[in-house]
């Protein structure tokens, strides 16, 4: 990877993991026009689960907002197989959607998914975040603590 | 093969398009997309597949509730078309909603459902980006809902 960003990630010392095999029967991400749309993805690195279980019950919110953290690098993960390898073809991600996997009294999910903007904005900048749905989930694929899929717009 | 006629060759029984159940539409086109609502599993007007998912609902039950809400997404979006699949380049995208409880953890295979119907109809076309996810509740206290965006030419 070379350009701008690649170069960001490493100033940041951010390491992408690799893209997530799929689940199931879908493709990590489809490309319409400029806008690429990523799926579902998790605290993983490659088939393995990082963070496993409720934020509120098994996992706390540090270990939730981490978490969310490694689950926007996932993004990423997939957007470097759909740039090519330069991800500075990225203009900016659009829409975030964040899963929480919570117990039902846990009413800080919103501030979990900070994890995954927090991340992306220390990647592409303050005035390049996208707009953002939260919510807490009672449960989630394979119990992972957090999901996220994304609209990405190309340059 | 064209879309429509891989539905007749299929023999797929689509649903009526449904009437939205409060405020909102059923699709919206924008461009070279068009974005269904979330649909539930009914057929012509009777809901189906009531429950929950790791309560009273098993897993093969649940992949049924979600093949129908796909089927009544390509409905939908056959009606946003005229009454043609033809138009449809691909499905973009796939989200699934499990009405499920707390310990349930295999929601993809549940949301298989509906993209492996998607596969069915449109072949490589129908391979789309997707999420799943686990509710407390869903409308009408359905097992299973299924949103989608399609490509169209």
């Amino acid at each position: 990877m070379t350009g701008k960003i690649a170069a960001r990630l490493k100033e940041l010392g951010l390491e992408l993991p690799p893209a997530p095999p799929p689940a199931a029967n879908y493709i990590g991400y489809v490309t319409t026009g400029k806008l690429v749309h990523v799926a579902g993805v998790g605290p993983t690195w490659g088939k393995d689960i990082r963070y496993a279980g409720k934020v509120g019950k098994t996992l706390s919110f540090e270990d939730g907002y981490a978490a969310a953290r490694l689950t926007a690098l996932n993004l990423l993960a997939h957007m470097t197989v759909a740039c090519d390898g330069d991800l500075d073809r990225i203009d900016r991600c659009v829409k975030l959607l964040c899963l929480v996997n919570t117990t039902a009294d846990f009413v800080d999910a919103q501030k979990i998914a900070n994890g995954a903007t927090d991340v992306l904005t220390e990647i592409f900048g303050r005035d390049d975040r996208p707009a953002r749905s939260t919510t807490a989930s009672p449960s989630l694929p394979f119990d992972i603590a957090f999901e996220a899929d994304a609209v990405f717009l190309l340059r | 093969m064209s879309h429509d006629a891989r539905i007749a060759a299929l023999k797929l029984e689509l649903p009526a398009p449904a009437t939205p159940a409060a405020n909102y539409v059923p699709t919206v086109i924008a461009g070279n997309l068009l974005f269904v609502a979330g649909q539930i599993p009914v057929f012509n007007g009777e809901v189906k597949f009531l429950g929950k998912l790791g309560a009273d609902v098993d897993l093969e039950t649940g992949v049924q509730a979600a093949r129908l809400c796909g089927l009544n997404i390509i409905s939908q979006a056959r009606a946003a078309l005229g009454g043609s699949l033809d138009r449809v380049k691909r499905c973009v995208k796939v989200g699934g909603f499990v009405n499920c409880t707390p310990d349930f953890i295999n929601h993809p295979q549940v949301v298989n459902g509906a993209s492996d119907l998607m596969v069915e109809v449109f072949g490589d076309a129908g391979k789309h980006a997707r999420f799943a996810v686990g509710a407390v509740s869903l409308p009408r206290g359905v097992a299973v809902e299924v949103d989608a965006i399609f490509e169209i030419a």
